[in-house]
């Protein structure tokens, strides 16, 4: 599934350049809302057994 | 790609707010009312209507003072644009968090009743492109269909509750004690924690234009009395049918509930139509909440097109879908105690907030407006 957000977000860019390139703002947000969900995909896929958030919590609040 | 620049009116706003509630109100209010409150729970509805009907008016007061505004820029003539973002970021997140777990309970949902045996990623793939697809009709598409699939669904509803009603046990109903009177009145948040949903007229404030007939306020109230009634119907119907006690350890006890019921022994398997509704709600569901996501980075990050971000946030939701939870009993333990609490806060304190600020500036803002 990674593969295809990596495509969907390259294709993302190509499409929408002008939009992106038009203001540094734009640009930084969307490579940096890119990375993170890439990163949380190279995460799952290294780990896809990590425990979740809420576990963490019931742990914490119980 | 997603059209925004179309007016909404507040009779569709309070259709797609009673259709987004349908699920919860199918699937989690009763089993939280029958932990809480026991066989006494379905009193809770009704306490509940006060709490709706005063956000509600809290709702119709911000809109009346800002005519033409939305929840963002209220906040900035109220509280300054810096503190605005503060709140907006705060709502950003909820959002986010409530959208995974939407995700979460709706491929739960799907396995738990028609597809034990197909992975949950299958589900969140296939609502992910349809969400996609609805957002890129527009966001209007999305109003209309909540339009047109209610009416057909309350009559289902209708239908199921009058052949249920020779199957209502009174003994898993009456007596009330009053003892339990307190409980129910606690229990209820469960009920407001859903109700508060209104405040997503706020969010569309802006595309209602700067009048509103009375004909169009009395249909937020409508929507809001209709929200309580079903609620209260629909906890009568699975307590009197499967019992205070078995509901209270159920997932989805409506569903059960629903598949003791036939339709004069002719029609009978309706359980299949409950999860369609339940799925059609998480859908739209989705849908509204992904649209508040995108404007609220439109607001925080002072975004003249925000459509690029769509696949990005995309990204993030599916996988912090699983991050967040991934099994039923974590998806309980997180509505329970985390959403729920969250819910009230962002539903209720903030705007009660806002309208005290408002309150207090009314002579200031009179002048503005």
């Amino acid at each position: 599934m990674i593969y295809v957000f990596a495509l969907t977000i390259g294709y993302t860019f190509i499409k929408r350049k002008e939009q992106l390139l038009s203001s540094k703002r734009n640009l930084v947000l969307f490579l940096f809302l890119s990375i993170i969900g890439l990163v949380l995909g190279i995460i799952y896929i290294i780990n896809p057994y990590l425990p979740s958030l809420t576990l963490y919590l019931e742990k914490y609040m119980k | 790609m997603i059209q925004t620049n179309r007016e909404v009116t507040l009779r569709q706003i309070a259709f797609m707010y009673l259709f987004i509630s349908l699920s919860p109100i199918l699937r989690q209010i009763p089993t939280a009312l029958a932990a809480e409150a026991g066989r006494s729970g379905y009193l809770s509805p009704i306490w509940s209507t006060i709490a709706i009907f005063f956000i509600t008016a809290i709702v119709m007061v911000l809109i009346k003072t800002f005519p033409g505004l939305n929840i963002y820029e209220i906040m900035v003539q109220l509280v300054g644009k810096f503190l605005a973002k503060i709140i907006i970021f705060f709502y950003l997140l909820w959002i986010l968090l409530s959208i995974t777990a939407k995700i979460n309970i709706y491929a739960l949902t799907l396995q738990f009743t028609l597809m034990p045996q197909t992975r949950s990623d299958f589900f969140m793939i296939i609502l992910i492109l349809l969400v996609y697809y609805a957002l890129l009709r527009g966001i209007k598409t999305i109003f209309r269909f909540s339009e047109f699939t209610l009416g057909p669904i309350l009559f289902l509803i209708t239908v199921l509750f009058i052949c249920a009603l020779t199957r209502l046990r009174t003994d898993y109903l009456l007596p009330v004690s009053t003892i339990k009177l307190p409980s129910t009145i606690l229990a209820s948040k469960n009920v407001i924690a859903v109700g508060g949903n209104i405040i997503i007229v706020l969010f569309f404030a802006d595309k209602f234009g700067i009048t509103i007939t009375k004909n169009q306020r009395n249909k937020l109230w409508s929507g809001a009395l209709v929200f309580s009634v079903l609620t209260f119907v629909i906890t009568i119907f699975t307590f009197g049918i499967t019992g205070a006690d078995l509901t209270a350890n159920l997932a989805f006890p409506f569903y059960i509930t629903v598949k003791s019921i036939s339709f004069f022994n002719i029609f009978e398997r309706f359980e299949v139509l409950v999860t369609i509704i339940c799925v059609l709600s998480d859908f739209i569901s989705i849908c509204i909440l992904s649209w508040l996501l995108l404007r609220c980075f439109q607001w925080l990050f002072n975004l003249k097109q925000y459509q690029f971000l769509a696949v990005p946030l995309t990204i993030i939701i599916f996988y912090l879908t699983y991050y967040v939870s991934s099994t039923q009993f974590e998806f309980n333990f997180l509505y329970r105690y985390i959403i729920l609490n969250l819910n009230l806060i962002f539903q209720y304190i903030i705007p009660i907030l806002l309208t005290i600020v408002c309150l207090l500036r009314r002579k200031k803002i009179q002048k503005q407006f």
